[in-house]
């Protein structure tokens, strides 16, 4: 099933109240947010209101905050060699 | 829209009956391949929690995705990968002779459906064991890795959690966090660098394909790494350091009451040990030991 991936890249400041509504109703809270969102007529048509505000992208598989926020997590960039003390 | 084409990591075919840890997690390296490699499903860190959303694309190749904190997994241990070219062949040290870039495209991407996008794979896996290097030297690299070790001393771009440091063999960092579950006397192995250089030449990873995704900080390009075998650098902490104490007033006008809040953090100190380059003897040597391939292009 294909989902729309919606990032809210403006911010409704100063923009009527419908189009506040219409990101409300997406889910969008705060600029460079993302949601998923199956794709339908509704949906589609909740986008178009904001349109301009928003990028979308069509894809697969949703991902859950967690897993947006782990692919955002960079690599450590080091491992721990030798502990010290004894035996550890 | 961005197209966003599949990623295939090259690494390992996952088996049907084997978990397979969400698409998101696979890394980022999108070495494709169509060669087939058996998976060892150990090889995923327990840590990963299996979803049932189904991979997207056929034959995804199972790899180990992120570990969570410091869950130490035998990640890079069993995976293994056809030889693909990798940031090698673009590491070319850079005086005096002019660079070559052979870095290889992600030419064999191809999408399942055209107008779909598939979600980008997770990027890089941690860090937390040794990972085991793979591909064949390029040329240039062979070649001038030699001037490049004989002409001590060296600095290194490290990167600590995708941050650069310019080190060099001595140098003591204060990191600006507080690195959890190590203490004083820990001898680190730091092996994500960008650069590796000595006074005439230079050791850069190749550059990047990154995929900018809406949403994502790609405000920093993609970090290429070097590849692991090339060096050794190794830092012992050596304790922390905390800053004087801050104090924040919150108050509000016409109000009497003041709220304080007391901030004194702590911070890591490490110092570098030693920097060394290996030759291309040892390098080889160990990839016949070994006798795994392993895909070294990290993503960031």
């Amino acid at each position: 099933m294909a989902y729309f991936r919606v990032t809210l890249l403006r911010s409704a400041i100063g923009l009527p109240k419908k189009t506040h509504g219409a990101l409300a109703a997406l889910g969008l809270r705060r600029r460079m947010n993302t949601v998923y969102h199956p794709v339908s007529q509704d949906v589609a048509g909740m986008i178009m209101k904001v349109k301009e505000l928003v990028d979308v992208q069509e894809v697969e598989q949703p991902l859950t905050k967690t897993e947006m926020r782990e692919m955002r997590r960079p690599d450590p960039g080091f491992y721990v060699e030798k502990r010290a003390g004894l035996g550890r | 829209m961005l197209a966003n084409p599949i990623r295939r990591s090259a690494h390992c075919v996952l088996e049907s009956s084997s978990n397979l840890p969400p698409a998101f997690l696979l890394p980022f390296r999108a070495r494709l391949s169509t060669v087939s490699q058996p998976v060892d499903s150990s090889s995923v860190p327990a840590s990963v929690t299996t979803q049932t959303s189904a991979p997207t694309v056929d034959s995804i190749r199972d790899s180990s995705g992120p570990s969570t904190k410091r869950d130490v997994s035998e990640l890079e241990t069993s995976r293994r990968i056809p030889l693909s070219p990798k940031n090698f062949s673009s590491a070319v040290p850079r005086n005096p002779k002019p660079p070559e870039s052979h870095t290889k495209r992600d030419s064999s991407l191809n999408t399942a459906n055209t107008g779909v996008h598939v979600t980008p794979k997770i990027p890089s896996p941690t860090s937390s064991t040794p990972s085991i290097p793979t591909t064949p030297l390029s040329g240039s690299v062979r070649e001038l890795l030699p001037l490049l070790k004989a002409q001590t001393p060296h600095y290194i771009t490290a990167h600590i959690y995708a941050r650069p440091y310019l080190l060099t063999a001595g140098d003591i960092i204060t990191l600006p966090f507080l690195m959890h579950g190590v203490a004083p006397g820990d001898i680190l192995r730091l092996n994500r660098a960008s650069v590796l250089g000595s006074r005439d030449y230079t050791l850069r990873a190749g550059a990047v394909e990154g995929i900018s995704l809406v949403g994502t900080p790609t405000g920093k390009m993609k970090i290429g790494y070097l590849d692991e075998r090339l060096f050794e650098c190794r830092a012992v902490v050596m304790g922390t350091e905390s800053e004087p104490m801050r104090i924040k007033e919150k108050t509000k006008r016409r109000q009497r009451r003041v709220k304080t809040v007391r901030s004194k953090h702590r911070y890591t100190v490490l110092r570098v040990q030693e920097i060394l380059v290996k030759s291309v003897k040892e390098i080889e040597k160990e990839e016949n030991l070994e006798g795994v391939i392993l895909v070294e292009e990290r993503k960031e």
